[in-house]
């Protein structure tokens, strides 16, 4: 097939599959900028318009001397929309505040998830030692016990250790959440690198620390940037667990912060849509950040055999 | 950088450290969003005037509120009072979490209540309430409709006639009538309309009454007789329906009503008279109020119950009355003229008269339960109503049993005391001789040991104690009669587990949830992974695109994709019926559908993050690998299938293994999408059960014994998978 021809089939199909993607995000941001603190909507797409008019003389029918309304709610943008919910948010609520918190919180997990997960990784793909087999599965075993159960025992936990309304206790549990996939995805990575670099380092004096740090390392930075996501993500979105350890308001993380618009029947859709579309944002550009190092860019010629 | 820095360290000291001299009254509650900020004013208002007195306001969403009570108050802590509906009592008095009041304060204290606000069970007071209400009641739009109807003939001729097309579509663009009529709570008032009761006079149920299967074949009749109510409608799509000026009428309580000022014009009614038996429906009325911790004690108790009297006191309610428009529960206050000159809560009153007082008997969600899942299968159209009632009978029964049940420590109890002691010598004996050897490998890879060994301590630390105390609870009586008491039992619940049918359905459902959603995670990552590894126009920006799923918090995403699913307004169903020309699926109420929705929605959550991970992966395979394998002739698939997948492999799986066991034990997706079950629990997968089992009929034991099972398959699929993958060696 032709080259070109083939890069505009996939381009073509790629545009397509993005904005399936995004077309409920494009429904929450139409509820973001709505006035009306309405989650659904009578027309659900994006495209269609629709009116409403009221039925006076009762026929079933609209009549010219009939009011109308054309109340097209679910349009990203109209008439009706307005930025209400983000300056509510920003002003009248405490968002900054819980996205300090959150950042914080983020930044330490992230920054000891990309530590521990890289030696830890390096120790499982290098070194053949004892009980190496038994710690990587007891690693995959913390993840397998349903989160809902976990929490009472957490709790009890933790206050018995004095650690509810405490950042430690909440970054330790983080951590440790994130680890286990970190470790042993760092141990995948590392291990589609011949070991034959590391050895020819070491024969040129490197120690084996120097080999693993000035070698390996930045070659896996692919894995690094995954690793670093996916831990500030286990953080920054993360409720479950938030809930029980923070009860003081002002110690909030945002999905904590979030969760508060939102009560049983009665949910303030505005500010928590505008919510969401601002948390999403940081993530978003964290990733372009970083993709960089996660597509193309690093070329693996020294990998050579 | 540096302030930044500074900043953090300071941030950690500060919430490590709470210098304070004040006694700190912590209050958890679940109020609206509008009624936080009063209550945060009138609290303010008190500090000012108690200088010693500070007050830390927490919100939680009613159904957390009151799980994370149970645990904080179980755990000896919690908060010094607790906000919320009266039903709330039911459990937290029979788990003894809270104090009775009568004991506390002085008869002239309750005297200045009206009798609803006190709220009593087993002859004691638990609950001082401050607002009267809660109450369902028929609210219309006054542009639409001049007058509410008075009985059911009139609802129906005006709800038809309010039940427009406007394009012409086939699909009514208008509805009369709009509400959640789905949920259980919902539909009960019109139960008491047919001439029949929930509950028998002893509190025992009363479902199976021909007033129930006449309220089901009601309901069933304005949707699919009559065509004055949507055919799917939830609380969220009712009430935004009704906000645009697409309902003429809505069904919905006296919470809605801030929701609603300046939105739409609006007035209330009684839900209109039942034609055939002349009687009034009768919606649940209730209040809302406060309890006492166990655990407040001594000085900090006398401070809080000085703050209680305050909280419930006529001036503190007519604040909140005359920015609320709230029922206030004080004598005094309803006679106040900000109450008597309130049109709205005048003819609220009105309608609380026909109205019903909130059960709180704890066994209350053994029969919500009940009655939903039957009464959702007759909507769906599965069951008649007369087997539902039924049906629904026999199940509450046999659920507030299971509830109710206290299972004494026989000779099990003793066997597994002795084996815990056995289980642990030999894992001690284990232990003290495998350590010789580890230390003879600790000197030859010491690297390795510093490098893997804190992490790994740090996360086993962090797990020991639940895991071994829910062993503990899986073994033991804990429920709702034992809270306080439990005692080790055995095996027992794990004998039940494995007795129930219903476990091995739920079991294949979660199987093929987790095969179905893991293969088109992986399989789509890869393949946009490669397709945007090339060089294509605009690739950031498609890049970018494609993880938006990942970085968007879940719940919103969730019920995004519910309102998407509505079978008569749903983008997809849009989509079906116009560009396909097929029939609309009843996505949310047939239980085949809503299972295949979940999956969709999660599909949709998860591709994104397999996604970056292949293409993290891709990055890894030399490009000399390809440029030799063209110059052997190969294929581009040969070329996918033995260079690119064999090299993704390491890298991919343990992204495909921990994959497998977060999405076993997704609860979010499935709660949210089908809202907690529906229809009739038939979209539950294994860890939705346990929730259930927990937190809905207070069933600790089963539930950590459902858990260990549940730990127990995905360790045996695990251990089998990395066997066959041997994903624990290396690729060279």
């Amino acid at each position: 097939m032709n080259k070109r021809a083939e890069t505009i089939l996939i381009f073509l199909f790629l545009s397509f599959f993005s904005f399936a993607t995004i077309y409920p995000v494009l429904n929450i941001l139409g509820v973001s900028l709505r006035t009306d603190n309405a989650f659904q909507s009578k027309s659900l797409t994006l495209f269609e318009s629709q009116e409403s008019y009221t039925d006076l003389n009762g026929d079933g029918i609209w009549n010219d001397d009939e009011p109308f309304i054309d109340s097209n709610s679910n349009k990203v943008w109209d008439s009706g929309s307005s930025f209400k919910s983000y300056i509510t948010l920003f002003t009248d609520t405490d968002f900054l505040l819980w996205a300090r918190n959150s950042i914080f919180i983020s930044i330490v997990v992230t920054l000891t998830g990309v530590v521990f997960a890289s030696t830890g990784g390096y120790a499982l793909s290098r070194f053949n030692f004892k009980g190496r087999k038994f710690g990587m599965t007891a690693l995959l075993t913390t993840q397998m016990f349903p989160a809902t159960m976990l929490l009472l025992p957490f709790f009890i936990l933790l206050s018995y250790l004095g650690l509810i309304n405490s950042y430690i206790g909440l970054i330790i549990i983080y951590s440790s959440t994130a680890l286990p996939f970190c470790i042993w995805q760092m141990k995948g990575y590392y291990d589609t690198i011949p070991p034959s670099l590391e050895e020819s380092a070491r024969l040129d004096g490197c120690t084996r620390f120097q080999a693993f740090y000035k070698i390996i390392l930045p070659l896996s930075t692919p894995a690094l940037v995954i690793t670093a996501l996916f831990s500030f993500m286990a953080s920054w979105s993360e409720y479950v667990v938030a809930a029980i350890v923070l009860q003081d308001p002002k110690l909030y993380t945002l999905p904590l912060g979030l969760k508060s618009f939102q009560a049983s029947l009665s949910t303030q859709w505005g500010l928590y849509a505008a919510g969401a579309v601002v948390v999403s944002i940081p993530v978003t550009i964290l990733f372009i950040s970083l993709s960089k190092y996660l597509v193309s860019g690093l070329t693996m010629g020294s990998v050579k055999e | 950088m540096r302030f930044f820095i500074k900043n953090i360290i300071f941030l950690l000291i500060f919430s490590y450290i709470l210098p304070d001299s004040k006694t700190t009254i912590n209050i958890w509650h679940q109020m609206l969003y509008e009624n936080r900020k009063v209550l945060r004013q009138v609290c303010d208002e008190y500090e000012k005037n108690h200088t010693d007195i500070k007050i830390n306001l927490t919100y939680r969403e009613t159904e957390e509120l009151r799980s994370s009570y149970q645990s904080a108050a179980m755990g000896g802590s919690g908060p010094e009072l607790i906000y919320g509906p009266s039903d709330q009592v039911g459990p937290f008095s029979t788990m003894e979490i809270i104090q009775p009041l009568d004991v506390l304060m002085p008869d002239t204290y309750f005297n200045q209540f009206v009798s609803n606000a006190i709220v009593e069970s087993d002859g004691k007071i638990w609950m001082i309430g401050d607002v009267v209400g809660n109450h369902l009641m028929l609210i219309y739009n006054k542009d639409l409709i001049t007058s509410p109807p008075k009985n059911t003939d009139e609802l129906i001729s005006i709800g038809k006639k309010m039940t427009i097309d406007i394009d012409g579509d086939g699909r009514a663009d208008q509805y009369g009538l709009v509400w959640n009529f789905t949920e259980p709570f919902f539909y009960v008032p019109w139960l008491g309309g047919f001439g029949e009761w929930l509950l028998n006079e002893d509190n025992t149920p009363n479902l199976n009454t021909a007033g129930n299967v006449k309220g089901f074949e009601f309901i069933k009749s304005l949707r699919d007789e009559h065509e004055i109510i949507p055919k799917e409608c939830d609380y969220e799509i009712a009430n935004a329906m009704f906000k645009t000026g697409r309902a003429a009428m809505i069904i919905n309580g006296d919470w809605s009503w801030g929701d609603y000022k300046g939105v739409v014009d609006f007035g209330i009614a009684r839900i209109p008279k039942v034609s055939e038996t002349g009687t009034w429906p009768s919606p649940l009325v209730s209040t809302k109020g406060y309890s006492v911790n166990i655990n407040t004690k001594g000085d900090k108790l006398s401070k809080t119950l000085q703050l209680l009297e305050y909280l419930t006191s006529s001036e503190v309610q007519l604040y909140f009355t005359a920015h609320l428009s709230s029922q206030p529960s004080s004598i005094d206050a309803v006679k106040h003229p900000l109450v008597t000159n309130n049109s709205l809560l005048q003819k609220s009153a009105e309608i609380i008269e026909v109205g019903r007082p909130m059960p709180i008997i704890p066994e209350m969600r053994a029969i919500w339960d009940a009655l939903r899942e039957q009464y959702q299968a007759v909507l769906g159209g599965t069951v008649s109503p007369e087997k539902a009632a039924k049906q629904a009978q026999e199940n509450s029964i046999k659920q507030i049993a299971v509830m109710n049940e206290i299972i004494k420590p026989g000779i099990q109890s003793t066997i597994i005391s002795w084996l815990i002691g056995i289980v642990l010598v030999i894992g001690l004996v284990m232990i003290f001789r495998e350590a010789p050897l580890f230390i003879s490998d600790y000197k030859n890879n010491k690297i390795a040991y510093a490098f893997f060994l804190p992490a790994f301590l740090a996360i086993i630390s962090v797990v020991i104690f639940p895991f071994f105390y829910n062993i503990f609870i899986s073994l033991s009586n804990y429920s709702l009669r034992t809270f306080n008491n439990w005692e080790l039992i055995g095996m027992h619940h794990y004998i039940k587990v494995f007795e129930d049918p219903q476990f091995y359905s739920v079991l294949w459902k979660t199987i093929l949830w987790t095969a179905v959603n893991i293969s088109f995670h992986v399989s789509l990552g890869i393949f946009l992974a490669v397709l945007i590894n090339r060089t294509l126009p605009a690739k950031p920006i498609i890049r970018t695109l494609l993880i938006i799923p990942w970085a968007l918090p879940q719940y919103i995403a969730a019920l995004s994709w519910r309102g998407m699913f509505n079978q008569e307004y749903g983008a997809i169903n849009l989509v079906i019926t116009k560009y396909f020309n097929l029939s609309a699926v009843q996505w949310l109420s047939q239980p085949f559908e809503a299972f295949i929705a979940c999956i969709l929605t999660n599909i949709w959550l998860g591709f994104p993050f397999m996604m970056v991970i292949a293409l993290g992966g891709l990055q890894s395979i030399p490009r000399e690998l390809y440029e030799a394998a063209q110059v052997d002739g190969a294929t581009r698939w040969q070329q996918f299938k033995s260079i690119t997948l064999p090299m993704l492999k390491p890298v991919m799986i343990p992204a495909i293994v921990l994959g497998t066991v977060w999405t076993f034990n997704n609860i979010n997706v499935v709660w949210l999408v089908s809202n907690g079950g529906e229809p009739s629990n038939q979209t539950h997968i294994l860890v939705s059960f346990v929730y259930k089992a927990a937190f809905n009929l207070y069933r600790y034991g089963y539930a950590a014994a459902l858990s260990m099972v549940i730990f127990l398959i995905l360790l045996s699929f695990v251990l089998y998978f990395l066997n066959r993958t041997k994903a624990t060696e290396g690729v060279y």
